[in-house]
């Protein structure tokens, strides 16, 4: 039933324009970040490293949050208009299926987000000659970051669930991006949801030490993903739908 | 057209747009108050400009993502209700377009005065050097709203024209990016787009010292061509905007 919970999900979003967001959005930050390393480069002297930062800088604090956030409020926007609800919560299917189906729906895309951050940071050191080896640690930022980016999902599917404005939860995404730094600035990066994507992807000097542990990161993760879905999945079941 | 104005008013009335502006502002004033926390002797000297300068920045990166929430909110009810049919029969479509303009202008006037109104407060009670520069906080206020409102129009635009808000949301996000990170680069690069004239109109520049890590604010003379070419920018959309919207069968 779970699979074919995601197979729905998978038919409303076949002829939408959304993945457009998702493969444009990483364009940004990786062309002027490539241009500002290139105009610092007197400061910035760390090569693959300095350029990560620039990539990264303000990408994972501002604007991956908010994107997941527009994600998210488009998913449940499917099921918010046009009586969608009534029908949703009338199939004989779990409720947590239908969030969990979301969930899986946009981790994919945040999946293959990183995927592509990740190209476009390897194609522009290699356009800008950076000529030596490319980072190993890039592929556990990037999973890091995909972990940290999941849990920002799990919660503004929560977020949007509940608010069934399409503009607010982007705000709230952006505005915790923001705390997100500030949490992270005051050492509490790894209590705080939208903070763990920076701290995946050290956004702030990847040649820095790591604050946490891997694992503590990972099982912070873990914790809040599983506290958000189960947050979800109580909603799900105890209020009644609003459609319309 | 009063009439509609006040109609569009209650229409917001339980929907707290107010509320989302002020949440928003209340992040930009818990970043400034933390770095006004941090300031120096040197930092009061200067205290006034350089929290104009502070304010401008946030503005850059936030104020794009407020426009789209406003103007989204606005105008996603009537895509949600689909009202627009209805509503054009009684209000010619130019009208709507106006008033729902006017609307959100309101709230994002109201959101730069509180935040003039904090930095004075915040100003006083810190005890920055001398009297509080009027005239510079009324240029402030006048460049900001003029990109602030040049903002809300292209959001409303495609808040009104496209029915899933994603389109808007996903502009306003773009155009915070673009804004604050045109204000790395060149002038002529800000030019560009609308969002980058929040660096254009900026007339507080700021001097880093990286051996002495001194930092110096100075007034930069305004560009008052910049500020024309916004007002040509505003003027162009909203022919566009109106005239595509009237048109538009719903």
């Amino acid at each position: 039933m779970f699979i074919r919970t995601i197979r729905a999900e998978r038919m409303k979003l076949r002829r939408s324009p959304v993945w457009l967001a998702f493969f444009a959005l990483p364009i940004l930050p990786a062309v002027m970040g490539t241009f500002n390393y290139q105009m610092n480069i007197e400061i910035l002297q760390d090569k693959w490293y300095s350029l990560w930062t620039q990539h990264t800088l303000f990408s994972c604090y501002f604007f991956i949050p908010a994107v997941i956030g527009v994600y998210c409020s488009y998913l449940w926007r499917l099921e918010h208009t046009h009586y969608n609800w009534n029908a949703a919560m009338s199939a004989p299917v779990r409720v947590g299926y239908i969030y969990l189906a979301k969930l899986i729906m946009v981790s994919t895309m945040v999946i293959l987000t990183q995927v592509w951050t990740g190209f476009l940071f390897i194609l522009s050191g290699k356009l800008i000659g950076l000529d030596n080896p490319i980072p190993p640690e890039l592929f556990s930022w990037l999973f890091y970051g995909a972990l940290g980016g999941i849990v920002i999902s799990a919660l503004q599917l929560f977020i949007s669930l509940v608010i069934r404005s399409f503009a607010i939860p982007v705000g709230m995404a952006l505005v915790g991006g923001i705390a997100g730094l500030a949490a992270l600035a005051k050492g509490y990066g790894i209590w705080f949801p939208y903070s763990l994507i920076s701290l995946g992807m050290h956004g702030n000097g990847p040649a820095d030490e790591m604050q946490y542990s891997s694992g503590q990161l990972i099982i912070s993760c873990l914790l809040f993903t599983g506290f958000f879905i189960l947050l979800a999945i109580i909603w799900l079941g105890k209020r009644d739908v609003k459609t319309v | 057209m009063i009439k509609a104005l006040a109609i569009e008013f209650y229409k917001t009335h339980r929907r707290k747009i107010f509320l989302v502006v002020m949440a928003m502002i209340a992040a930009q004033l818990m970043w400034a108050l933390w770095s006004f926390s941090r300031m120096d002797v040197r930092d009061l000297e200067q205290g006034w400009i350089s929290s104009l300068f502070q304010f401008t920045l946030l503005n850059s990166l936030m104020m794009p993502v407020i426009c789209a929430v406003v103007a989204s909110r606005i105008c996603d009810v009537e895509h949600k209700g689909q009202t627009l049919k209805l509503l054009n029969t009684i209000i010619p479509s130019g009208h709507i377009f106006d008033v729902k303009f006017l609307c959100g202008a309101f709230y994002m006037i109201l959101a730069v005065l509180f935040q003039i109104l904090t930095i004075l407060i915040t100003g006083y009670l810190k005890g920055f050097n001398g009297e509080a520069p009027f005239e510079l906080f009324g240029y402030y206020l006048l460049f900001t709203t003029a990109v602030n409102l040049s903002v809300l129009l292209l959001q409303q635009v495609l808040s009104l024209l496209f029915t899933n808000q994603m389109v808007a949301l996903t502009v306003g996000l773009t155009g915070s990016f673009f804004g604050l990170f045109s204000l790395f680069f060149p002038q002529s690069f800000q030019k560009f787009v609308i969002w980058g004239y929040y660096g254009v109109l900026m007339f507080i520049g700021m001097d880093w010292d990286r051996a002495t890590r001194i930092t110096n604010y100075y007034l930069t003379p305004i560009d008052w061509a910049g500020f024309v070419m916004l007002m040509v920018q505003f003027l162009v959309l909203y022919i566009i905007g109106r005239v595509i919207f009237s048109h538009r069968e719903w």
